[in-house]
């Protein structure tokens, strides 16, 4: 990667993100407005001059948050909770959530309680995603948001604020989708921890100031691909919603002889997908985003019968020229346990190999799982010469 | 603390018994409902059975399902179905295995099709269950409901209508809000019925017939007749010693929450209710040496509702009230109006226990604690029920700090017992029962 420095910035903010939200507040007195996953439109906060922080799993083992939600809930929740009861979340002056799965649910009412202080505003987004009124409702749901966020902050939100905020998050989302690009037709060597620290770190920093090192590096790309040593199998990486996948995790991954060339993490391409539509009213357009971000990377904590997780899958990693999948499920996510049966089924009928790691927010153990990624690997490289006759199932799931 | 005593300690209610027959009488309507050419609708959570049963349609409660094949010891086939195709076992046990009697279902379909022998085995009933012409999704709260519909439409090839309805979480926003009041209560209400509105529409046009409205209103009018009856027994059980137990209440959840609303369902509830100001004149307690009274808060443990019975009452402990028992399934009578039964319907799916955020939610059950002035609280760790075991330990806390009582904790589960540990159970129980009787001698 050309501009080492801008992606060294973007790499200590991702692996700090409260450090910087506290240096961030000392240095402008201003607000910072915490939420949750995976669909707050951070652009509403931004409009209102607060800096929009999406709270992080954090890497510490939990503590205090054992008394406050069971050990069998995912990672991002318990994380959550232990982070609140620790006083880590202190720096966050509001909460903002709108989702919908049942763990986070639970997070959010606990956290509520564990941070009598701190504002947490909620309205729940339809999640049901191809009714009459999910629009309507959607619209409704980010005006009920955006008039808590202007009850709290004691100023309105304005539309030209708005209008502006949605242009630079779209640019933001857009210098991130060139590096996705990149990364396909070989000009950005970007490693998979590398491309969680450059989205990680936009769903921290102040969007301006992280925009300007995206045009530093996207700048630095050179026009064409970089040679790469040996013949790295090239592979997509699916699932983790709400916490980021260890960066150790992902360099194993890649130690095994993978290269990633896509994903459809969270912490990944999901969180850039999509644009908001602009000039049109802004509410309008955030709620089409809402829509139209699940049209374009399905994700399974929606429902939506006219569109397929596992068909978009594959069809993306047709274009990312990717060989096999690793699919990353955070340990108790049950989205996405619902809906793997379905990927599993689809990809067995297209013999596209895929491997299941299961994450665990304590430990992991990454040399058992190292076995399992060589195996991985080795299947697809014997796949390259090979005719397309054995069935995926032998070659990849791994459960 | 006692040693648990004699066996047969659980006096159970006698006019319960009718509710297996009923039961029984529901599923055989169900398994014939192809024959007699009726459709059927698959749903979970909410009881929309009386929309569905005024239309002649044959309603299928996915949780119902689950929990007659564990209380029935059967839901081994189905669990192994949904292992097979992938479902884990961290989900939901009443999800994986109504979706794996969906799979059982399409087996041998399949099977059949292909003219290889694809009989169920006459003993497998989870391969019984007819398949859905139509699924609607009402599920309050817990995000589960709603993909476990989802994917039952999936499973489907999706080849089936499906209808969502959107129950939004109460988080008791602005300082208006608290339980049945408030704008966010008014304006969800409202969102909800408009919905249940077009889900009639959408009924309408899978049976092709206008929509028999006054039917409905004689089936809401049992529905709330039978609420009220059932309301009014369970707060008899404020005396001493109780006249019956959660888990006489668990085995009257079926007559309330999936039985055909017909003039049955108010007669059992009468009966009930007649027994149980019997049991008052007279002094007869559920638990017939109750010592302890006792709060349950977690979904039940179906396979284990029997012998968590004679176990509490083995204890001398009554468990006279719960969650899932006391504060669901038509809970608020008053808010039907049989005339015009929609927005009531709505909002009493509203009210699902676990359909509100704690603030709101915790008030409820330490109310219910003072009402039957019970000593300790039993949380069922319901392992793949995160609806219920989100709040547990902010109940436990605020009952400890608030109402100066014991807590304790056990891990189980709604249908798969393999999570169940009886050992732990056992010493957890004795432990809170040895606290209470610490404190009591402290008080005396
Ligand atoms: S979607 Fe998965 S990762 Fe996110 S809160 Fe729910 S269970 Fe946790
Ligand atoms: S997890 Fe609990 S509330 Fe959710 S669908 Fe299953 S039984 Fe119902």
């Amino acid at each position: 990667m050309a501009d080492s420095n801008a992606l060294d910035q973007l790499r200590a903010v991702s692996s700090d993100p409260m450090g910087y939200a506290r240096a961030w507040k000392e240095r402008t007195g201003g607000l910072v407005v915490g939420s949750f996953p995976m669909n707050f439109p951070s652009e509403m906060v931004h409009a209102a001059g607060a800096l929009p922080l999406i709270v992080q799993e954090s890497d510490e083992p939990i503590t205090v948050g054992h008394g406050v939600l069971f050990p069998f809930y995912c990672g991002f929740t318990r994380s959550t909770v232990d982070q609140a009861g620790r006083g880590d979340l202190d720096v966050l002056d509001a909460i903002m959530f709108g989702d919908h799965c049942v763990q986070l649910l639970g997070a959010a009412d606990a956290v509520r309680v564990q941070l009598p202080n701190t504002r947490v505003i909620f309205f729940q987004l339809i999640s049901s995603m191809c009714d009459p009124w999910t629009f309507g409702r959607a619209r409704e749901s980010f005006q009920k948001l955006r008039s808590e966020l202007e009850d709290f902050l004691e100023r309105p939100v304005e539309d030209a604020a708005l209008h502006a905020s949605i242009a630079l998050f779209n640019r933001n989302r857009q210098l991130i989708r060139t590096l996705y690009a990149a990364r396909v037709d070989g000009r950005a060597r970007l490693t998979g921890s590398d491309m969680q620290a450059i989205v990680k770190s936009s769903m921290v920093m102040d969007k301006q100031d992280h925009t300007a090192l995206l045009e530093q590096i996207v700048a630095a790309l050179p026009s064409a691909p970089v040679p790469i040593e040996g013949k790295p199998v090239r592979v997509h990486l699916s699932g983790h919603f709400c916490q980021a996948p260890k960066p150790e995790l992902l360099a194993m991954i890649e130690d095994c002889g993978a290269t990633v060339v896509g994903d459809d993490l969270y912490h990944g391409y999901r969180y850039i997908s999509t644009d908001v539509p602009e000039g049109i009213d802004p509410m309008d357009g955030l709620a089409r985003w809402y829509m139209d971000r699940n049209t374009g990377v399905p994700c399974p904590t929606r429902v939506q019968n006219d569109v397929d997780w596992d068909a978009f899958l594959l069809s993306a990693m047709r274009d990312e020229a990717a060989e096999g999948m690793i699919v990353l499920m955070a340990k108790f996510c049950e989205p996405h346990m619902y809906y793997y049966p379905e990927v599993k089924e689809a990809f067995e009928r297209a013999e596209v190999p895929h491997l299941l790691i299961e994450t665990e927010h304590e430990t992991m153990a990454l040399e058992h799982l190292r076995t399992r990624v060589e195996s991985f690997v080795e299947i697809l490289r014997r796949r390259r010469g090979a005719p397309r006759t054995q069935k995926s199932t032998v070659e990849g799931e791994a459960a | 603390m006692n040693a648990p005593s004699a066996p047969k300690a659980a006096n159970k209610l006698k006019s319960t018994r009718m509710a297996g027959k009923l039961v029984n009488d529901y599923w055989e309507m169900v398994w014939r409902a192809k024959e007699e050419g009726k459709l059927v609708c698959w749903y979970e959570g909410s009881s929309i059975n009386p929309f569905l049963e005024a239309a002649d349609i044959v309603w299928v409660h996915g949780e119902a399902y689950s929990a007659m094949l564990a209380a029935r010891h059967q839901e081994g086939p189905a669990q192994a179905a949904a292992e097979e195709r992938g479902y884990m076992r961290e989900l939901c046990s009443y999800a994986r295995t109504h979706l794996g009697c969906a799979v059982n279902n399409q087996r041998h379909r399949n099977e059949s099709d292909s003219a290889f022998s694809g009989v169920p085995d006459d003993e497998d009933i989870s391969a019984k269950l007819p398949p859905p012409d139509m699924i609607i999704s009402a599920y309050a709260y817990c995000s589960t409901g709603q993909q476990w519909d989802e994917m039952t439409s999936r499973l489907f090839g999706k080849k089936i209508p499906i209808f969502n309805v959107s129950i939004p979480w109460i988080w008791a926003s602005g300082k208006d809000a608290g339980y049945l009041r408030g704008q966010e209560w008014q304006e969800t209400s409202k969102y909800v019925a408009k919905q249940l509105e077009e889900m009639v529409k959408f009924i309408e046009e899978r049976t092709g017939k206008p929509y028999p409205w006054d039917r409905l209103r004689e089936l809401m009018r049992n529905v709330k007749r039978a609420s009220e009856l059932r309301l009014e027994a369970m707060d008899m059980c404020t005396a001493r010693p109780a006249p019956a137990t959660l888990f006489d209440w668990s085995v009257s959840i079926a007559p309330i929450n999936q039985l055909p609303c017909t003039t049955d369902i108010v007669d059992y509830f009468t009966n009930v209710r007649d027994e149980v100001a019997e049991r008052v004149r007279t002094g007869e307690g559920a638990v017939p040496k109750e010592k302890y009274r006792l709060f349950f808060d977690g979904i039940m443990n179906w396979n284990k509702l029997g012998w968590l019975a004679e176990k509490f009452a083995r204890y001398d402990a009554a468990v006279v009230a719960g969650r899932y028992t006391h504060m669901a399934f038509w809970q608020e009578p008053d808010l039907i109006d049989p005339n015009d039964p929609v927005m009531g319907m709505g909002q009493n799916y509203l009210i699902c226990p676990n359909n509100h955020s704690s603030p709101i939610l915790i008030d409820l059950i330490m109310g219910l604690c003072e009402k039957y002035e019970v000593d300790g609280i039993v949380f069922h760790a319901t392992r793949t029920c995160r609806a219920f075991t989100n709040p547990m330990h902010m109940i436990a806390e605020t009952a400890q700090k608030r109402l100066g009582i014991q807590t304790t904790m056990f891990e189980g589960d709604v249908a798969d017992e393999s999570f169940y540990k009886d050992e732990l159970l056992n010493t957890r129980v004795e432990a809170m029962l040895e606290a209470i009787d610490a404190r009591r001698m402290v008080m005396v």
